[in-house]
């Protein structure tokens, strides 16, 4: 009861927010950048990050949350969690309406998490997986029976996380492949008008909308520009007004910030966590031996990563876990990890375990793999070859597309050594338990466990961090997890990527989410 | 038999010889995609983020991705016969209403690039070739070369540093003002305006190809006996570089012209990544990396129909207007 | 020889050309010893401007010298070029030189052949190759072989069905010449000089071929080239100019020298085209 208090005192402050900030005008045209042109709008059934950028402004989410972590109601009026944790009440809104004039109901809660999100949505059935039932007593409440409580759950009810989508389009129908997919309807600001292939996605103001007011804007248009130094002038040109993740090169952003119109933030980044790592292939090549890619970790010069190739925005790797995760007490800084990279302690572990250099000084050859999105990651390889060439591990690069390279490490197992990232969300569980549990070892799904590691402590407790309502004793066990990942490194975690988002001073209220970009722009105006 | 008969049969003939080659390269970028690692659902796998093998076996089966290759072809093949291209994986729409989508925009940035071209060519190869040696000809000669060798991505960002940034004379880049959704006229004037720096950068490149093709077959014109007959007759230089010389060389420059129409409806993926225009060139590109095979094959398709059609046109107006030339 | 520089050497811009291809040659031949250290060492601080820090061009991003890139990729590009050219007049000699001399059904499948390679968007079709060989020197060098070699074979043909009815090919069927005999010994250094035309353009075409894939981000990681250097330094073309501009200035002049000698070769083997003036 004290939750369900908590939040309908949040949401009256939210909605007074609304009232009382500044002269909002209304009117006017957002144009802002989407890179690169998604697949498609389903956002139910694909986290591919274009999609995020436009989806969320016509779907909503039970959820928001606010910069600081904190759940804003959107669809969800208040929700209360039972004693036990077993049972999750949602009230939601009332007279709100999709986008074709149908009333939204429980019915549409229960539909989207047990028809849709946990049957096709990439992480959702992670996300679901202790949902047993959802009953429906009314139009307006929704309760989740839970096998085991999920706190986790309620970390991931974002519009981008979780969107709640319409039964009455989707029941009966192929989800995958509906038509929804590219014409989507939501109850969220704006309303989708029209996908022009190669051009744009233009969004138009929803006059229903149950914020009353909202949204400023009469317009939302998402431009794809494939060139990034194009990107960049027309940012400066004034033809575009917001371009997020790394839409604007960070060497160009860093230029662009010295303007009196142009400003750069970090914010908005804080629900996706990101983390470039090395995944190592643990059963075959090279790296088998924990000591060879501890070595590997000490000798990285994190520092000069972050510099020269990300211009200053990053953070280097502590742990396996993000220091974003502090604020729950989930982060402790491990050793094995130094900022500045330690050559000659990588070299002593190398020679304590034998690994000697033969005439040419060279220890061992491998083939290191690159992401293949983008030029930075290029640079960072060439970059590790260079120090890895330092303590005697000759590296040469393999670059390949996308498919080339998701069959390569998430299929084939084909590699030795793969530079990557990784989103570790909002909670660990969500994030970070993927890439390490024996249970996802999954051959042929992308992004979980490729180095193939197995540990049965690890296993324990990653089991019991799932489950534990505790701070203090969650916290030890997170604490734990990350002694014996510094330990083994199946991953050589290199620093927490900071997107940078980069906006014209004269758009207004667009960066008040924790969740940015992916969040619905219902409060962003234009100041002219 | 009359001539038009002959011509008739002549593009009957050519025709007939086109339809295999347009098979023969579906058949060849079918076997070449499928030789490459991956398939559209990992890209749209890897993409949402993570899917699971049976979800991907699932979306396989939809796309007819796990029938043997063999069968995949015929299937494709079968459908190209009733001028169905299919539907793209990727776009989950018809693969020929996302092509014609994208063939204006190329066909105009093309047809605009080749005038321009083919204008300065002409115009700069017959300067160079009546001062030839002089330097003017050098002058000439030079500049055409520079802007073909300067690397195009340069050119064209350069382009947008100066006249959209400081200069604010055009726009940096898309085919329209998306803030504004003009209609009408203002609109054809909106991608007038869009269209200036593309045109420009592509032309560039081309310009230094005509120039220099000009040129030469001016050159080439001015050996042939008839000039040393039109000068022993008195005629004036002038006179005999502006009526005949020029009018025999344009022909071949005329035919190159054709020829290049064809090869560039593929389009400058360069320049309209550069330039975000929205064009069959980056939608090749982007097919390419996401393997959504029915597109990129339709894309090719097209590409080669439109080559053989092209081809086939300027081969025939050519044999009317130069009665010499008899088809073969 | 003496007839033919001298007719080279009327044609001045064809000179300088020359001479600036012997200069870009000579740099990649001593490239180790001036810059004797791997051109992908971060030699220094990053981003330096050119003349700053030791860097006389200047560094990129990852503190590597420009000018070292520049030196070593020089051997990378002339090779690339070089390769592809001879795999392609190689091919495209070939299928010209049955196709023309033997006519008929011979012609008719070889012609038919090189449409199909002429007919695909060529540009495209080189990216297609490389993305599926995955980026490597040997990808782009085969890649830009298969767009290139249809027009030589085109020429050849041309040349092959004008020669093979002269008379001193006539004269060799009589004496009992194998066929193989008369198209290699005998008519094909007939037609050398236009191959010899059409081949040193195409090693400019090849240089700037494999920038525009560098462009695309489909370079070879692991070695020096320009193209390689156009790849990384294209994003901070506003920030730090010199990064790449100074190889495209490379690429730029080099394909200039080229052409420039290949206009040369053209009017100085064709003496014909000199009567006119």
């Amino acid at each position: 009861m004290k939750t369900l208090l908590k939040s309908c005192v949040l949401a009256i402050s939210l909605l007074l927010g609304a009232i009382s900030a500044q002269a909002q005008k209304s009117g006017g045209t957002l144009v802002f950048l989407v890179q690169p042109e998604p697949p498609s709008l389903a956002a139910y059934v694909s986290t591919s990050g274009p999609i995020g950028l436009v989806a969320p402004k016509v779907y909503e989410g039970l959820f928001d949350y606010d910069n600081d972590g904190k759940i804003v109601h959107v669809l969800a009026e208040s929700h209360a969690v039972s004693a036990d944790g077993k049972t999750v009440t949602f009230n939601l809104r009332k007279g709100v309406t999709w986008h074709d004039g149908k009333p939204f109901t429980s019915a549409d809660v229960q539909f989207a998490i047990m028809n849709v999100l946990s049957k096709v949505h990439p992480r959702g059935p992670n996300t679901f997986s202790e949902v047993e039932s959802i009953d429906t007593p009314d139009a307006h409440t929704a309760v989740l029976n839970l096998k085991k409580p999920a706190p986790y759950m309620l970390r991931a009810l974002s519009a981008y996380e979780s969107p709640m989508v319409p039964k009455h389009l989707l029941e009966g129908t192929d989800i995958k492949s509906a038509k929804l997919g590219n014409k989507p309807v939501g109850t969220g600001p704006f309303k989708f008008v029209e996908w022009k292939k190669g051009q744009y996605i233009r969004l138009d103001k929803n006059e229903n909308y149950w914020r009353k007011g909202l949204p400023y804007l009469d317009k939302i248009v998402g431009r794809f520009i494939p060139d990034a130094s194009t990107r960049t002038a027309a940012m400066e040109n004034g033809e575009v007004l917001y371009g997020a993740y790394g839409a604007i090169p960070n060497i160009d952003a860093v230029r662009l910030k010295k303007r009196d119109d142009i400003s750069v933030t970090t914010d908005g980044y804080s629900m996706i966590n990101p983390m470039a790592l090395i995944e190592f292939n643990t059963k075959k090549g090279a790296f088998v031996d924990a000591a060879v890619r501890k070595a590997i970790s000490l000798a990285i010069n994190r520092e000069f990563l972050i510099k020269n190739i990300w211009f200053g925005y990053g953070k280097p790797a502590t742990s396996a876990l993000t220091s974003n995760f502090s604020a729950t007490g989930l982060h402790a800084a491990m050793p094995n990890f130094p900022a500045k990279g330690d050559t000659a302690a990588a070299n002593a572990v190398l020679d304590a375990a034998g690994f000697k250099r033969n005439s040419d000084g060279v220890r061992m050859t491998a083939v290191l793999d690159l992401i293949p999105y983008g030029e930075d990651w290029r640079r960072a390889g060439e970059y590790l070859k260079q120090a890895m060439g330092d303590i005697g591990i000759k590296l040469d690069l393999r670059y390949e597309d996308v498919p080339t390279w998701l069959r390569r490490i998430y299929h084939k197992y084909d590699f030795a050594m793969n530079v990557n990232y990784f989103y570790q969300l909002p909670d660990p569980v969500l994030g970070v338990h993927r890439h390490y549990g024996t249970n996802m070892i999954r051959k042929g799904t992308h992004f979980v466990n490729s180095s193939r590691y197995s540990n049965a402590a690890l296993d324990k407790l990653l089991a019991a961090g799932m489950i534990e309502p505790d701070a203090t004793k969650r916290s030890a066990i997170y604490k734990d997890v990350q002694k014996i990942l510094a330990e083994d490194m199946p991953v050589v975690n290199l620093f927490e990527l900071q997107f940078l988002t980069v906006y014209n001073t004269k758009l207004k209220g667009a960066y008040g989410s924790a969740l940015g970009a992916y969040g619905s722009f219902a409060e962003a105006w234009i100041d002219d | 038999m009359s001539k038009s008969g002959k011509v008739f049969w002549h593009i009957l003939r050519r025709l007939s010889q086109g339809v295999p080659i347009i098979l023969a390269i579906v058949v060849l970028n079918f076997f070449l995609l499928n030789l490459a690692e991956g398939d559209a659902v990992d890209v749209l796998a890897g993409e949402a983020g993570s899917a699971t093998p049976e979800y991907m076996a699932e979306l396989r089966a939809k796309f007819g991705l796990d029938k043997p290759l063999p069968v995949q072809l015929l299937v494709y093949l079968k459908n190209v016969a009733s001028l169905d291209l299919g539907y793209s994986f990727r776009h989950d729409m018809a693969v020929s209403e996302l092509i014609i989508d994208r063939f204006w925009p190329t066909l105009l940035l093309m047809v605009t690039t080749i005038i321009i071209a083919i204008g300065f060519g002409i115009f700069l190869g017959l300067m160079a070739a009546v001062g030839l040696n002089t330097w003017k000809d050098s002058v000439i000669s030079v500049f055409a070369l520079i802007t073909y060798a300067t690397p195009l991505f340069w050119v064209g960002l350069m382009m947008i540093v100066v006249f959209s940034i400081h200069l604010g004379w055009f726009p940096t880049s898309g085919m329209e003002t998306v803030a504004a959704f003009y209609e009408g006229w203002d609109r054809v004037v909106d991608i007038a305006h869009h269209l200036v720096l593309p045109t420009i950068t592509l032309s560039l490149f081309y310009l230094a190809l005509y120039t220099r093709m000009m040129r030469a077959s001016m050159l080439e014109q001015y050996g042939q006996d008839y000039v040393v007959t039109a000068r022993a007759k008195g005629l004036t230089e002038r006179r005999i570089t502006f009526v005949h010389v020029l009018r025999n060389a344009l022909l071949p420059v005329v035919t190159m012209a054709g020829v290049q129409v064809g090869a560039m409806i593929g389009g400058s993926v360069i320049v309209e990544s550069v330039f975000a225009w929205p064009g069959l060139g980056m939608l090749a590109f982007e097919s390419l990396f996401a393997r959504d095979l029915n597109l990129l094959l339709g894309i090719f398709l097209l590409s080669s129909v439109l080559v053989v059609v092209v081809n086939l046109t300027v081969d025939v107006i050519y044999s009317f207007l130069d009665p010499r030339i008899e088809v073969s | 020889m003496n007839e033919f520089w001298s007719r080279y050497a009327r044609n001045r811009s064809a000179v300088m050309g020359l001479g600036i291809l012997v200069l870009v040659i000579f740099m990649a031949a001593i490239a180790s010893l001036i810059f004797p250290d791997d051109p992908f060492r971060l030699a220094g601080i990053p981003l330096s401007v050119p003349g700053a820090n030791g860097f006389f061009l200047g560094s990129d991003t990852l503190g590597r010298d420009v000018a070292s890139g520049i030196a070593h990729g020089a051997k990378t590009s002339l090779l690339i070029g070089l390769v592809a050219t001879f795999a392609a007049v190689f091919i495209g000699i070939i299928f010209g030189a049955f196709s023309g001399y033997y006519g008929g059904l011979v012609d008719d499948i070889l012609m038919r052949i090189t449409e199909i390679f002429q007919t695909i968007p060529s540009f495209v079709f080189a990216i297609l190759l490389v993305a599926i060989m995955k980026p490597s020197i040997e990808s782009i060098v085969i890649a830009i072989t298969v767009v290139s070699w249809p027009g030589v074979a085109r020429l050849v043909r041309g040349e092959f069905l004008s020669l093979k009815n002269r008379e001193f090919v006539q004269a060799c069927h009589t004496i009992g010449m194998s066929d193989m005999r008369i198209i290699v010994r005998e008519i094909l250094p007939n037609c050398l000089s236009p191959i010899i035309v059409v081949g040193s353009l195409m090693v400019a075409t090849a240089i700037l071929i494999e920038s525009g894939l560098a462009f695309l981000g489909l370079g070879d990681p692991n070695i020096m080239s320009w193209g390689f250097q156009i790849g990384a330094g294209r994003t901070m073309l506003r920030s730090a100019w010199w990064v790449c501009t100074f190889p495209g200035i490379a690429i730029l002049v080099t394909v200039l020298a080229i052409n420039l000698v290949g206009e040369g070769l053209n009017d100085a083997l064709n003496p014909r085209l000199r009567e006119g003036n």
